[in-house]
C-alpha cells in the first residue's frame, strides 16, 4: 500500500474544509478525486502532498507522513499543482531537469532522462524556450512531464525486480490540454499504473474519469461521499445528486457514458 | 551566443580577468597617477592606505549587495524584490542617524561607532520583520515583504523625525550616510565584508538548484526535496548580514541589489548555477565602476556613490519594467 489515510480532518477560519476522511492508496491503480466546486479535491490532494498541516494520520509507505524529510517525501510522491507560475526565466529544459533533485544522480544520468523524457512528451521544440512564453496547454505538459519523470525515478525492488512505488498527485491536469494531449495523459496515467505507482487524479469530466479511473473518492461538502470501484460509485442518482445535475447512464459496447441534461 | 560563451568554463575566465581589469583600471584612477604616487612615502600611503583598499571594498559589496538580491528576488519569487525591501537598509540607516544625532548632541566623536549603530540597527530591523512576518502556512513569503514595507515605513519616519532634532552638522553626516559613500573604507571593514561574503560564497554552491525549484513555487519546491522554510531562513540571515554589513561600511547603496541579478538574468537566464556567479562578478565590478565615476566626475569633490548608482540604476529598472511588461503583458 503506498499510503493509508486515517480519520483526516482540516479546519479553516472555524469551518471543516476536510472532515473525517480515509482510505486506502494502492499501487498500480488511477483513483479519481471527483466531487463538485468547492467539494475539497485540492485541500485533499494537498494534504495528501504535505503541503497543509491536518488533524489525523496520513502514512506514506508504512509511516507517518510526518516522519520524512522533504528530501524523502519527494522520493516518495510527486505533486503537480492546479496552477503554477513562474515569474523569472528558466527554459523548459532546465525546469524538467528539477525533476531529478530528490534522487542522487549523475550529471549523465540527469541529462539522458531529461532528453529522453523530451522525447518522450514530444516536446523537442519547446526544449529551450522560457518557460513563461509556453501557452497554458504546453506550460501543463512540461509540467506533467516534469511530475512524471520524478515519478519514474521512485522505484524499490521487489521480488528481484523492480517496482515502481510512487504516488502521483494530479490536481487538475487536463483542464487545458488538447484532446490529442488529454489522451497522451491517460496513456501515461494507465503505464505509471501499469508499472505499480498510485495515480490520484482530480478531474472535472465525468466522462473522462470513467474511463481512466480504477475507483473514484467522490467528495461533496468536505466529506467522503462514496468510495470505490468506477462503476459501482459513479452510478445516475449518486452523480445526479451530488452535481445537482440529471445524469443518464449509458451504455454503448461494454463503455459507460454519461449525459447530462 | 552571449549566453553559450558566459555558461562555459571560459565564462569564469573571463568574469575574472574583466574584473580584475576594472578594479585596476579603478586603482589608476584619480588626481594624482600611481606611478607619482608609488615615488613619495606619502603617495604609497595614499595608494595602500586609500585606493586599495576603497576599490575592493567597493568590489565586494557590489558583489555582497547582488548576490543578497539574487537570494532575496528569488526567495520570495517577487523580481521586484531588493535587500532593502526586507528592511534591513531601513534599520541600519535608522541606526546610524540615531547614533549621530546622539554623538553631535554630547559632542562625542562617533565615526568609529556609526557603523557598529548601523550595523545593530540592520540587524534589529530584520530580525522584526521575521517576527512579523513569520508565518508557517505557505505563501508566508508574501507576509514578509508586507512586514518589511511597514519596518521601512517606521524606520524612514523616525529618521524624518531625527532630522528636525539635528544640527546642521549631524544633518549634513546623516544625508551622507543616506546617500552612501565609499569615501571611509579600510581594512577593517574590507576584511570584516570579505569574511561574510566567502561565507555565503561557501554555502552557496549546493543550493544552486535548491533555488532554481522554489521559482516555480513553493508546493513545488516542497515536493521536490527542498525543505522551502529552512532554505528561506539561512537565505534571509545571510541576506540581513550581507546588506547589514554593507550599509554599516558605507551608507545605503541603492540599486545594486535589484538591478544586477536582471541584467545577469537578461543574459543568461534564471538559472542560478550560473545566475550567482555571474551577479558576483557584474556586482562588484558595476560598484568599482560606479564608485570610480563618484569620485572624479566633480573631482577634486565627489558624488555620494548612491546618487551615481541611483542614476544608473532607476533608468535601467524603468526600461527592465516596460521591456517585461511587453514582453508577458502583465
Amino acid at each position: 500500500m503506498v499510503m493509508k489515510i486515517n480519520g483526516l480532518s482540516l479546519k479553516r477560519n472555524g469551518k471543516h474544509i476536510l472532515k473525517n476522511i480515509s482510505g486506502e492508496l494502492e499501487g498500480g491503480k488511477i483513483i479519481a478525486l471527483l466531487g463538485p466546486n468547492g467539494a475539497g479535491k485540492s485541500t485533499l490532494i494537498q494534504s495528501m502532498a504535505r503541503l497543509l498541516e491536518c488533524e489525523g494520520d496520513i502514512e506514506l509507505q508504512g509511516q507517518a507522513i510526518t516522519n520524512f524529510s522533504a528530501e524523502k517525501l519527494a522520493q516518495n510522491l510527486a505533486y503537480l499543482p492546479q496552477h503554477s507560475q513562474l515569474q523569472f526565466p528558466l527554459e523548459v529544459e532546465e525546469v524538467l531537469s528539477l525533476a531529478t533533485l530528490p534522487f542522487a544522480l549523475t550529471k549523465l544520468q540527469q541529462r539522458q532522462q531529461v532528453k529522453q523524457v523530451i522525447q518522450d512528451w514530444g516536446i523537442e521544440p519547446l526544449a529551450h524556450k522560457d518557460f513563461r512564453q509556453l501557452s497554458g496547454g504546453e506550460q501543463q505538459r512540461c509540467q506533467i512531464a516534469r511530475t512524471y519523470l520524478q515519478l519514474s525515478n521512485m522505484k524499490h525492488i521487489n521480488e528481484s525486480r523492480e517496482v515502481g512505488c510512487g504516488l502521483w498527485l494530479l490536481d487538475e491536469p487536463s483542464s487545458s490540454l488538447d484532446l490529442e494531449h488529454q489522451q497522451q495523459l491517460q496513456k501515461v496515467c494507465r503505464q505509471a499504473a501499469n508499472e505499480g505507482h498510485c495515480v490520484i487524479i482530480v478531474l472535472h469530466d465525468l466522462n473522462q474519469a470513467l474511463h481512466l479511473a480504477d475507483d473514484v473518492w467522490l467528495l461533496q461538502e468536505g466529506k467522503l461521499r462514496a468510495q470505490g470501484s468506477v462503476t459501482d460509485v459513479m452510478t445516475e442518482e449518486l452523480i445526479s445528486e451530488v452535481f445537482n445535475v440529471t445524469a443518464r447512464r449509458i451504455e454503448d459496447s461494454g463503455k459507460y457514458f454519461f449525459i447530462f441534461s | 551566443m552571449i549566453k553559450k560563451l558566459l555558461i562555459s568554463p571560459l565564462g569564469w575566465l573571463l568574469g575574472i580577468l574583466l574584473s580584475l581589469g576594472i578594479c585596476m583600471a579603478a586603482l589608476f584612477l584619480g588626481s594624482i597617477d600611481v606611478q607619482t604616487l608609488m615615488n613619495t612615502d606619502i603617495g604609497s600611503k595614499i595608494l595602500w592606505d586609500i585606493r586599495v583598499p576603497r576599490v575592493l571594498l567597493a568590489f565586494v559589496i557590489g558583489a555582497s549587495l547582488s548576490l543578497a538580491g539574487v537570494l532575496i528576488q528569488s526567495n520570495v519569487r517577487n523580481p521586484l524584490a531588493d535587500p532593502s525591501l526586507i528592511g534591513v537598509s531601513a534599520g541600519a540607516a535608522l541606526g546610524a542617524a540615531l547614533m549621530i544625532v546622539l554623538a553631535d548632541s554630547v559632542d562625542f566623536q562617533a565615526q568609529y561607532y556609526i557603523p557598529i549603530a548601523a550595523f545593530i540597527g540592520g540587524i534589529l530591523a530584520t530580525m522584526a520583520v521575521l517576527k512579523l512576518g513569520r508565518n508557517d502556512m505557505p505563501g508566508g513569503m508574501a507576509l514578509l515583504i508586507l512586514a518589511g514595507i511597514a519596518i521601512n515605513v517606521v524606520a524612514a519616519s523616525l529618521i524624518g523625525l531625527l532630522t528636525y532634532l539635528a544640527t546642521d552638522s549631524a544633518l549634513r553626516l546623516i544625508t551622507f550616510w543616506s546617500l552612501g559613500s565609499l569615501a571611509s573604507a579600510n581594512y577593517f571593514w574590507l576584511i570584516l565584508c570579505s569574511i561574510a561574503l566567502l561565507l555565503v560564497c561557501i554555502w552557496l554552491p549546493r543550493q544552486h538548484r535548491k533555488l532554481d525549484a522554489i521559482l516555480l513555487g513553493q508546493a513545488e519546491a516542497n515536493t521536490m526535496g527542498v525543505d522551502v522554510k529552512r532554505l528561506q531562513i539561512q537565505s534571509i540571515v545571510f541576506v540581513a548580514l550581507l546588506a547589514a554589513l554593507a550599509v554599516s561600511a558605507c551608507g545605503i547603496i541603492g540599486f545594486i541589489g535589484l538591478v544586477t541579478p536582471h541584467i545577469g538574468r537578461m543574459l543568461i537566464g534564471a538559472s542560478h548555477r550560473f545566475l550567482l556567479p555571474l551577479s558576483f562578478f557584474l556586482g562588484g565590478s558595476l560598484l568599482v565602476i560606479a564608485d570610480g565615476i563618484a569620485r572624479t566626475i566633480i573631482a577634486p569633490a565627489e558624488l555620494p556613490i548612491g546618487i551615481v548608482t541611483a542614476l544608473i540604476g532607476a533608468p535601467v529598472f524603468i526600461w527592465l519594467l516596460i521591456r517585461e511588461g511587453k514582453r508577458l503583458q502583465w
